[in-house]
């Protein structure tokens, strides 16, 4: 059974249909990509997922079995589904320590203090930073290092899915590198991974499976080799041959 | 090689809460002697004022510094303690200390019930939504004069007691210390709250809401969390003011008050509880010291919170840590 189940997802601003009838199906244990241009409904596909900050117009979202299009942000935060954003992301005036501390606590409030205390270290080693830097304002990171921090506090909530929205974005080329190992361990601790990228290379190299959006429509889903065959997948991003030449 | 089962102490970057404790109990053993200094009764209303500043102030503070919240009716919930305090001793005939803990208790509700029209507003909305509440509450206070005693106010309120202590013949320094008692409860109960889980979530809501609502943190019970909390103690201040001026005035609703409060959150340095809590006895103290200016008083106070805040912008408290640090410094240097 699928994890998660989008079916006919749509969100229109305005007049423009930012997602438009996208539905696809990830599967438990598997990292599965979504690439499409930029402006192409990646991120605002992430936001309708998590109701963060807004649901969907139409469609239905089934996650674990639950029906989660409608619930607010933090009730589906708790059902295990996780979400990092685009840029890196903080919370200045708290420690790192505390930083990961809110998603230990907050994203799995069943547990006991010293228990989230204990996963919130857990995450934070993972992740790779290290223990004399925990007591540091998150204010004061670099930007790979908030991007850690961002995803430890994701890992330190325990969930069962995570949404990793443009990981590799402004990042260097060794940070990159250092990123897709980290992703690929995530993936290995038993999290299913669903990663946006508009780099394909970077997608390539890590998904199962692969979806491409266009202008808010599904342009072509399946193995990662066959879709960026795709000469509609092709276009959308190279522009047609004739333009092209 | 990561040993999983090394334990995270405390809270790391943060002073020690054993630290913090030691502190605490000499600032406020220094505070318990100002009586010996400070014979006169009129120096001890001085004080008395300051510590009812220094509560509504530090409770702002936990709602404006930490939370982010613009709740501009923060005076209003000073207000209504004044008033419940007032309503419950004079017209239900309630025990004064009863009244006391009533009036932050009613505070606490109207902060709840304000808290629901703000939680989709940011910003500059949560100030009009919040001003228009203080407003509500005092024309709601002057058009029910009947009972509130309208724009006259509500005189001879019944006064706290201490056992059989004279409260009127003893130099003030019964409502000293029940103010000082107040003051120091307060504190620890903001104190233990911000430096609590609670009070990094409310910090962590303020820095990016939507990036703390993917954590599993629920905005609206923690808002609701954040007012309600500022409420209880600023309740229970307007409720020892009206026992200890003996009377209610819808002067409390005015600009005057919440300008001065506000400047006291400012100047000592928000998200801290103590900034506001020695810019508190600064402001006062000063506003006394210099009587004699007159009317230059408020525009030299002015003139000086803007001289603060340029050199200091995390006010008071990065000012005594700035000072703090130099002399630690001073003190390593190997001679």
């Amino acid at each position: 059974m699928a994890l998660l189940a989008v079916e006919g997802v749509c969100k229109a601003f305005g007049s423009l249909k930012a997602v438009d009838e996208v539905s696809f199906t990830v599967a438990p244990g598997e990292i599965f990509g979504i690439a499409g241009p930029n402006g192409s409904g990646k991120s605002t596909l992430f936001n309708l997922i998590t109701g963060i900050p807004f649901a969907p117009d139409r469609g239905r979202i089934v996650f674990d079995g639950d029906d989660i299009q409608g619930k607010p942000g933090h009730a589906i935060a708790r059902l295990g589904l996780a979400r990092t954003f685009q840029r890196e992301t903080s919370f200045d005036g708290l420690t790192m320590f505390e930083n990961v501390l809110i998603g230990a606590s907050y994203g799995k409030p069943d547990r006991a203090a010293a228990a989230a205390r204990d996963a919130a270290a857990e995450a934070l080693e993972f992740v790779g930073l290290e223990s004399r830097s925990f007591g540091r304002l998150a204010g004061e990171l670099s930007v790979f290092d908030r991007k850690c921090l961002m995803l430890a506090t994701a890992i330190a909530m325990e969930p069962k899915m995570l949404l990793l929205d443009e990981p590799a974005s402004s990042l260097t080329r060794p940070e990159i590198e250092t990123s897709i190992g980290l992703i690929r361990r995530t993936a290995a601790r038993g999290i299913t991974i669903v990663l946006i990228e508009h780099v394909l290379t970077f997608l390539m190299s890590l998904s199962q499976h692969l979806l491409v959006l266009n202008q808010g429509r599904v342009l072509a889903a399946g193995e990662p080799a066959t879709v960026i065959a795709d000469e509609r997948v092709i276009e959308a991003y190279l522009g047609t041959r004739r333009a092209a030449a | 090689m990561t040993d999983m089962n090394k334990r995270v102490s405390g809270a790391p970057g943060r002073t020690s809460w054993q630290r913090e404790a030691v502190g605490f109990v000499l600032g406020l053993a220094v505070l318990a002697m100002l009586p010996l200094v400070f014979t006169d009764s009129y120096s001890r209303h001085i004080l008395i004022m300051a510590f009812i500043y220094a509560m509504v102030a530090s409770n702002w503070d936990l709602s404006l510094g930490y939370g982010g919240v613009f709740n501009f009716g923060h005076l209003a919930l000073f207000g209504i303690g004044v008033y419940a305090y007032a309503l419950l001793t004079k017209l239900a005939g309630m025990d004064p200390w009863v009244a006391l803990v009533a009036s932050g208790v009613v505070a606490t509700l109207a902060a709840v019930i304000v808290t629901i029209p703000i939680l989709r507003l940011k910003g500059i909305y949560i100030i009009l939504v919040t001003f228009g509440f203080a407003q509500l509450v005092m024309q709601i206070i002057i058009s029910q004069s009947d009972i509130t005693g309208g724009t006259q106010g509500i005189v001879r309120i019944p006064g706290l007691y201490i056992f059989d202590h004279n409260m009127v013949r003893d130099g003030k320094i019964g409502y000293f210390g029940i103010a000082l008692t107040l003051l120091a409860l307060s504190t620890i109960f903001l104190r233990v709250l911000v430096r609590s889980r609670i009070g990094a979530s409310i910090v962590a809501l303020r820095d990016n809401e939507e990036y703390a609502i993917s954590r599993g943190v629920s905005l609206v019970r923690q808002r609701m969390i954040t007012l309600a909390a500022s409420a209880f103690f600023t309740g229970v201040a307007g409720a020892f003011y009206a026992a200890y001026q003996r009377n209610a005035s819808i002067d409390v609703f005015g600009m005057s008050l919440a300008t001065i409060v506000l400047s006291m959150v400012l100047l000592g340095g928000t998200g801290t509880i103590y900034g506001a809590v020695i810019a508190s006895f600064v402001l006062t103290v000063f506003a006394e010291a210099m009587a004699d200016f007159g009317a230059w008083r408020p525009m030299i106070t002015a003139v000086l919170i803007i001289l603060v805040m340029l050199v200091y912008p995390s006010g008071l408290v990065g000012m005594i840590q700035a000072a703090w640090g130099g002399l630690g410094g001073r003190l390593r240097r190997p001679t």
